[in-house]
């Protein structure tokens, strides 16, 4: 498959990639790790006339831990981020997400601000994103700013990222002691699958009364966007997480929260049935996890 | 327009003008006749043109050329020395780990990148290696035990 010809831009800064954003106008496309990118353009699902490269912008590549949060570059790939020390301490349903982003070598080169800006509601970062409560950065010429990642969203393959903005990367709060997080993708097989059904939970209890503080539930593959399960996270909240529990949440899930369609990777009735069943189990592991 | 792109390939050092739309995976092939690299299905689902980059293994269908800009690329063709075949392409040859040949490039690449890493992997751990590389006459099971004759 050909690719449509386009002007290559490589910027060493994001000032200057803003820059030439704003000069080359909408139609330019921004390059992180390409692993979408340029299978769409070899489809013809998209053209451009212009690229512009982020992959000179050191930044953007960036993954830093600091004592209450840590902030990761746009452009850092899958693979950085699934082998960095406090992604796997602190962040286990994020690198279990990341993980399982099509395969090995799509890893080394996919990034996590492309797997955003892309907005698959099947997306395997998005899930965890959420429960962890990710906050978006965003650059313009005019200033910086920052939203929810859930408020990010807007649509398949729509966000709320703005013509002259590039999105710089993502700060992540470190989760409370005394909690777990975990996550579940199901598909057809393990590697190079798109899901069916994904699910991230976290769990914040008292570690005496075993009652649960927060809870936040995010579900992928149900809606046009990934999504918060707020009636089943309400429901958890002042309970003692036990199965019980979780079983209840998963079953508000299945029936309150989620909007799946019918497609070829599988029915809206099953969708809605394994809601049920991986809420309850990624909560169930999240609880034990936290245990640890 | 094309760009002026300075890479090693094989340890050999290159300056070459490409235009911007070429992928790595066409460069090696068509401009330097590499073509032990080969391309299945072009968009990533293969792996039939794995090369390492920097030491990583990537698709090299989904790496533009001018991305590879001052990058260090290991081919299939890079593997083989004086001595002989590598000891990698040797397992391949004597567990009849290769039947049409054509994904053996990609599968080599991606044994030798999780060897080079990881010098004895489990089981899993093999399996996971070349999770990203699809053989279509279905020779696993021989690619698998090619492999785990490798383990040091």
């Amino acid at each position: 498959m050909l690719l449509p010809k386009f002007e290559f831009h490589e910027p060493g800064s994001i000032k200057e990639a803003l820059e030439l954003k704003k000069k080359l106008g909408s139609t330019a496309r921004l390059l992180a790790g390409g692993t979408d990118l340029l299978v769409h353009l070899k489809k013809k699902i998209i053209t451009t006339d212009h690229i512009i490269s982020l992959q000179r912008i050191e930044s953007l590549a960036r993954i830093t831990a600091q004592p209450d949060f840590v902030e990761i570059g746009a452009c850092a790939t899958m693979a950085a981020i699934s082998g960095t020390p406090v992604i796997k301490e602190k962040f286990s349903a994020l690198k279990s997400g990341v993980d399982n982003i099509g395969t090995h070598l799509i890893r080394n080169r996919a990034t996590l601000g492309g797997n955003v800006c892309n907005a698959s509601p099947a997306g395997d970062s998005l899930p965890a994103l959420l429960i962890y409560k990710a906050l978006v950065l965003l650059e313009s010429l005019d200033g910086k700013r920052e939203m929810p990642i859930e408020e990010f969203f807007k649509g398949p393959g729509k966000t709320d990222m703005k013509a002259d903005e590039i999105l710089t990367g993502f700060r992540l709060p470190t989760p409370p002691a005394h909690s777990g997080a975990h996550y579940i993708q199901l598909g057809k097989r393990k590697s190079s699958e798109i899901n069916v059904v994904n699910v991230a939970s976290f769990l914040e209890f008292d570690p005496k009364t075993k009652i649960i503080l927060n809870a936040r539930i995010a579900l992928g593959s149900v809606a046009a966007t990934p999504i918060r399960s707020l009636k089943a996270e309400a429901l958890l909240k002042g309970k003692i997480a036990e199965e019980t529990s979780f079983y209840e949440a998963g079953e508000k899930a299945r029936f309150e929260d989620c909007k799946p369609i019918d497609d070829f990777r599988g029915s809206a009735a099953y969708r809605r049935a394994m809601v049920g069943v991986l809420t309850k189990r990624t909560l169930t592991t999240a609880f034990e996890l936290a245990g640890r | 327009m094309k760009k002026i792109i300075h890479l090693t390939i094989n340890e050999l050092d290159h300056e070459i003008a490409v235009e911007p739309n070429k992928t790595l995976a066409d460069l090696l092939r068509y401009d330097l006749k590499l073509t032990g690299t080969k391309k299945g299905c072009d968009t990533g689902d293969c792996g039939a043109c794995t090369v390492i980059m920097n030491g990583d293994p990537v698709n090299s269908c989904l790496v533009l050329a001018v991305q590879a800009n001052g990058s260090r690329i290991e081919t299939v063709e890079g593997l083989s020395t004086d001595e002989g075949i590598h000891p990698i392409q040797k397992a391949f040859v004597e567990k009849g780990a290769i039947q049409c040949g054509y994904c053996t490039p990609g599968m080599i690449m991606s044994t030798k990148s999780l060897l080079d890493k990881n010098p004895n992997p489990n089981e899993q751990e093999i399996r996971e290696g070349i999770s990203g590389n699809l053989c279509r006459c279905t020779g696993y099971t021989k690619i698998f035990e090619a492999i785990e004759s490798l383990r040091s």
